[in-house]
């Protein structure tokens, strides 16, 4: 019989303990697995959001604790407009209000003729006219999420607006919400003159770095977003789930660790003639410790692979609430998988220590007679 | 084979046990030669499973010197090297793991002698036809006749091709006809094989069977007999 296999049918001996635990180990991996799943599909709607309108970055007010709550003006967006490099900028204002039954529906004001430098893809339908301000464009998901089509009226802020056109730019968060005049958004927000966001669309050859470099030394109250990492520096919000997927990482560890080494040590406890035997007729400590790190990291791997099934099936399932759709769309990479696996061996590793020492350390005489 | 060539060496070895409360062994001194049978006797608690288990490396003497084959088991670095490739070791108590087959169990020691699973597995059948079980060999222990438990277990003892063969009180848990079926395979094996075979019981009918019986009192070697080849003719 092949060593793994040994390993193997010695979990098999207690099934009921061996699926409990195993269960138990899953349990905490889908949290961390499911978390990284939904902080890493977090991150890329947040990337889109810097990029939306096919933008080479975005500028918000900097130290904003949340992203909405940037608030920039009209001058600040002259001065960014009036870099030679610029070839435009855009300032939008994001509002959220309910919209059927998605509490967080995402409205983004625009200038109408702003909308022919902003790339959004229209499947249908016109842009926004010059100076209308009952006006609505759809995304699709948020068209889908509404019912509502072509030529359709959409209820926001009690306002009514007919919806002129549908697009989809694959922006999980645009495709999810609607574009709407600027003023009307900024009228009914009472944020006239106010901007959330600047899109900065640089000329073709432009140095970005130096250019970013340049509007944050100038304009030390903006900061200019182009990667996730600057996303910080308008909402704390990614970081503090980063930091919580951590927490909840250690978590798991430590209190699987403690399920596993109860269930290892009842195991090493119970078979401690059997290791008496073994060292007996010959086996080596580190064979021993093979033996008993083997079933734990076994346990804990099939905790891993059955958390990980678990963690997909749980962020599909969520997809079912609208305004988890509006913001989410799941990607799962390898790298949250792969925190799910050294999770597991972790776990193993801590919950197996003792039990194993135990084993290593036992009398083979002592360990024969053990009754 | 040099039938005259000391193997194992005890000399005046001392073992307690609870804080020194319980001696177990007073100063045992043995000699025992290469493929000799000997059976080592005595009432219960005069120290000849002890000295079995001194001899098998399982626990340390606390003074004397145990040598085996002319090297001192106290400066030996890796004895589990030594219980994996010396010795083979063979209790009343049959010491097979509840829910491998026979054949799994024969193959535990092997794990340490480096072959192939393949190896393992023909050397492992190739053991157990040895001892009568051939056609066993995927039935667990728990499903074996005692008699037959102990054949694997002999079979185990023997799955790394030991010089010396340890038994203690092997037919101890036997009935009579189990026993002798037992003892008959232990001296065919100590034969056919000339394995050095120290097998401890506290029944002399079995003990006679043996070229030399030993006999312990008190922790200590009373009588250490003569070999048929030393009694002469």
């Amino acid at each position: 019989m092949p060593f793994f296999m040994l390993i193997f049918r010695n979990l098999l001996r207690q099934r009921i303990r061996t699926l409990l635990t195993a269960l138990g180990i899953s349990l905490g991996i889908t949290t961390v697995v499911a978390l990284g799943v939904v902080t890493h599909s977090l991150k890329a709607t947040a990337e889109d959001i810097l990029h939306a309108g096919g933008a080479d970055f975005a500028i918000g007010q900097s130290g904003s604790a949340d992203l909405s709550f940037s608030t920039l003006t009209e001058e600040q967006l002259e001065d960014v407009a009036a870099y030679p490099e610029v070839d435009h900028a855009i300032g939008v204002l994001m509002a959220f209000s309910r919209a059927g039954s998605n509490p967080y529906f995402v409205q983004l004001g625009i200038e109408p003729a702003d909308l022919e430098h902003f790339d959004v893809p229209l499947l249908e339908g016109r842009y926004l006219a010059l100076g209308a301000s009952n006006e609505i464009l759809l995304g699709q998901e948020g068209a889908s999420q509404l019912g509502k089509e072509l030529g359709d009226t959409v209820e926001l802020k009690d306002r009514t607006f007919t919806v002129v056109g549908i697009y989809r730019t694959g922006n999980v968060w645009e495709d999810g919400g609607a574009m709407l005049p600027l003023a009307t958004v900024q009228e009914y927000e009472r944020k006239d003159g106010l901007f959330t966001l600047i899109y900065v669309k640089a000329r073709p050859g432009t140095d970005l770095d130096e250019l970013t470099a340049r509007i944050e030394e100038a304009h030390p109250e903006l900061a200019t977003l182009r990667t996730i990492s600057d996303y910080g520096d308008v909402d704390q919000g990614i970081e503090i789930m980063d930091a919580a997927n951590l927490a909840i990482s250690f978590l798991a560890v430590f209190i699987g660790g403690i399920g596993v080494m109860n269930t290892m040590v009842m195991a090493v406890m119970e078979r401690t003639r059997e290791f008496g035997i073994l060292r007996a007729v010959g086996w080596r400590q580190r064979r021993v410790l093979q033996m008993v790190l083997g079933e734990s990291i076994l346990l804990c791997l099939i905790g891993a692979v059955v958390g990980s099934i678990l963690a997909v099936i749980f962020t599909r399932a969520i997809l079912i609430f609208p305004v988890v759709r509006s913001f989410l769309d799941p990607e799962y990479t390898p790298e949250v998988f792969i925190r799910g696996l050294v999770v597991g061996v972790a776990v193993a590793l801590l919950g197996a220590l003792y039990p194993a020492i135990r084993a290593v350390r036992l009398s083979p005489i002592q360990a024969i007679r053990y009754e | 084979m040099n039938r005259n060539r000391i193997v194992i060496d005890i000399q005046d070895v001392v073992k307690t046990y609870e804080e020194g409360r319980i001696h177990a062994l007073n100063g045992a001194t043995l000699q025992i030669r290469e493929g000799e049978f000997v059976a080592i006797t005595g009432p219960s608690g005069c120290g000849k499973s002890t000295l079995i288990h001194l001899i098998a490396a399982l626990d340390r003497p606390d003074s004397g010197r145990i040598a085996v084959n002319g090297v001192d088991l106290a400066r030996m670095g890796d004895l589990s090297r030594y219980r994996a490739r010396e010795v083979g070791l063979v209790f009343q108590l049959h010491n097979l793991l509840p829910t491998l087959s026979a054949a799994a169990n024969v193959q535990v020691p092997m794990y340490e002698a480096e072959l192939s699973f393949w190896d393992r597995r023909a050397k492992a059948q190739r053991l157990l036809e040895a001892v009568g079980l051939g056609d066993r060999a995927s039935t667990p222990p728990t499903k074996l006749s005692g008699g037959e438990r102990q054949r694997v277990a002999i079979a185990l003892a023997l799955a790394n091709d030991p010089p010396l063969l340890l038994a203690d009180e092997p037919t101890g848990n036997l009935d009579s006809k189990a026993g002798e079926m037992v003892l008959d395979l232990l001296r065919s094996i100590q034969r056919e094989r000339g394995v050095t075979l120290v097998l401890v019981t506290h029944d002399l009918r079995i003990a006679g069977s043996a070229e030399r019986i030993v006999r312990m009192l008190d922790g200590r070697v009373v009588d250490a007999g003569v070999t048929s080849t030393e009694a002469g003719p």
